[in-house]
């Protein structure tokens, strides 16, 4: 088992706190009567107290919390394809609910939820694509 | 194939020296300097003068560059 760095913990932390939320959440978004903006939000907020707490947890068993050059170069390379995942995301998402608008399977009423859905999908699955980039990057040659 | 090879093994060897206790002297992870032993990552050219000032000996007998010359 390779020792791992403060920042590399982070991450694991980080992915497991997404995956508890995002796995969920991608689960039973499609039920109908659970699109709202209450779950949608309330899935954010959970987010955010799992990783505040995850984060917290990494935090105070780790002594050394230094980060280097390595790390910056490894974060830059995970905002890279996390930001790249959103550009795709976006034209498939946008590309995707006109389509359905098109088709009439979308209730007009309920474009704007729909839009919000897919907007927060997006941003999750970039989230979880930045955060697997950084751990590959931490075990690969840079 | 990295192109740029180092003796930091062999030159902290010499001096009983820890990968720990080169990373605390410039500023790295231990992790790093792992990465830079094993070929797995190249420096910046400030850190690899620290690393260089660090054992006392000129950068290139720290680092070797393995390039054909291209560009």
């Amino acid at each position: 088992m390779p020792s791992l760095s403060y920042q590399e913990k982070s991450l694991y932390g980080e992915l497991l706190a997404d995956l508890a939320v995002f796995v969920p959440y991608f689960i039973f978004i499609h039920t109908p009567q659970q699109l709202t903006v209450s779950f949608i939000a309330g899935a954010i907020v959970v987010l955010i107290l799992a990783r505040v707490l995850l984060q917290a947890v990494i935090a105070m068993v780790t002594r050394n919390r230094l980060q280097d050059e390595r790390d910056r170069l490894i974060r830059l390379r995970g905002y890279r394809a996390g930001y790249l995942t959103i550009l795709g995301e976006m034209l498939f998402g946008t590309a995707a609910l006109w389509l359905h608008t098109m088709l009439g399977q979308l209730n007009p009423a309920h474009m704007a939820l729909h839009f919000f859905s897919v907007f927060v999908a997006i941003l999750m699955l970039a989230e979880v694509v930045k955060t697997v980039t950084q751990i590959i990057a931490y075990r690969r040659p840079l | 194939m990295p192109r740029i090879r180092n003796t930091i093994r062999e030159l902290r060897a010499a001096r009983e020296m820890t990968q720990q206790q080169l990373a605390d002297r410039i500023d790295l992870t231990r992790q790093t300097v792992i990465a830079i032993e094993g070929d797995k990552y190249s420096p910046s050219l400030e850190t690899a003068f620290r690393i260089a000032q660090v054992f006392g000996v000129p950068l290139e007998q720290v680092f070797q560059y393995e390039g054909k010359g291209k560009r």
